[in-house]
């Protein structure tokens, strides 16, 4: 891991036309904020359907509810992307930090409990007859998605707080969380 | 004018507290718990904005609501630990012009939310079935509301790189 690691920080490089775009004046705030809108795009579409499927607006069919989440896709698109664009350009902030290794964990479980929710719960959840509660399996899906997203959120807010610094001596963890 | 008043805050226990203590919960966690309120009073908000202009059309409107404690929530969550930010960095938010517009847009936008809730009320509620389409005027608020989201988070982030004083002693 730490060999793959480092080779990405130095395979990134930080040289990429898009890391020069990023260190032009407020490039860099403006991304960030673009970060935070897709953030919200993504927690209010997904989240308002997670809370759906736990029982809030029980009056409204859950596939209505289920339209808001393309716009929680166009806010997750918008977020790799922006994400993307601070990893390229300061590499090893990112890949030797463990708040990001973090975030980048719970984005995974986030994903896959999603796709959970389409392979076993999507045809009892809009079944021809329109149910008021959704199927209990449904419902630990729901929360659990609220739980990871948040996660992925204090995460993010956690990584400038635990920025690399130099290595000292042998590294034995998993994961490089230092500049070597 | 305001510098005694910066000065007595920024000596008191708490913001010393959420400036220095080592701990994850004081400055990172009050942090991270401001951007979780945001995410849900901006993103709900957004969400009952977008279903006024259109999207997700056959979630009833009026049963929109059922979502705004929530929303209220993100809300006071976002007033308890912008407080307690404040409360750490006086001088950096109240000397900073940006801090006051990014106020200005919160309120904006909070009060749309309580109007449009208003006028979604009067909706007469004696025709079952009868679902009236969101008239021009809260087309309009849905508009401004997304405008001012957009503006208050842009306006937030830029607060960590327009500030002219950090505390009263650097």
């Amino acid at each position: 891991m730490h060999t793959l690691q480092v080779w990405l920080v130095s395979a990134i490089g930080g040289e990429s036309a898009i890391a020069e775009f990023m260190r032009t004046a407020w490039a860099w705030p403006i991304v960030e904020s673009l970060h935070f809108i897709g953030l919200c795009m993504l927690v209010g579409a997904i989240g308002a359907f997670d809370l759906r499927l736990l029982g809030v607006a029980r009056r409204v069919p859950i596939e209505a509810v289920h339209r808001l989440v393309p716009w929680g896709i166009l806010g997750f698109v918008l977020n790799v992307t922006t994400g993307t664009m601070f990893v390229l350009t300061e590499p090893d902030q990112y890949i030797y930090n463990p708040a990001f290794h973090l975030k980048l964990a719970f984005i995974l479980i986030a994903g896959v409990n999603a796709n959970l929710f389409y392979l076993t719960s999507f045809r009892q959840a809009f079944g021809p007859t329109p149910r008021l509660d959704a199927p209990r399996r449904a419902k630990i899906i729901a929360a659990v998605s609220l739980c990871a997203w948040m996660t992925v959120i204090v995460s993010g807010r956690m990584i400038t707080f635990f920025r690399p610094g130099p290595c000292f001596g042998e590294q034995t963890s998993l994961l490089l969380t230092c500049d070597p | 004018m305001l510098d005694p008043l910066l000065i007595w805050l920024e000596s008191t226990a708490l913001s010393q507290w959420v400036v220095a203590s080592p701990s994850l919960l004081a400055f990172p966690g009050i942090l991270a718990l401001h951007a979780i309120g945001m995410a849900f009073a901006a993103g709900l908000s957004a969400m009952f904005d977008l279903r006024i202009l259109g999207a997700a059309r056959s979630v009833p409107l009026a049963e929109f609501e059922r979502y705004l404690p929530v929303l209220w929530l993100g809300f006071w969550v976002n007033a308890v630990s912008g407080v307690l930010l404040l409360v750490g960095y006086p001088t950096k938010a109240l000397t900073n012009p940006v801090f006051y517009l990014k106020l200005l847009l919160i309120g904006v936008a909070m009060t749309l939310v309580a109007r449009t809730r208003r006028e979604l009320a009067e909706v007469p509620a004696d025709q079952p079935g009868f679902m009236p389409g969101p008239s021009s005027r809260l087309r309009r608020m849905a508009i401004v509301s997304l405008v001012c989201w957009t503006g208050a988070i842009t306006a937030g982030r830029l607060l960590a790189y327009t500030y002219t004083r950090l505390t009263q002693y650097e």
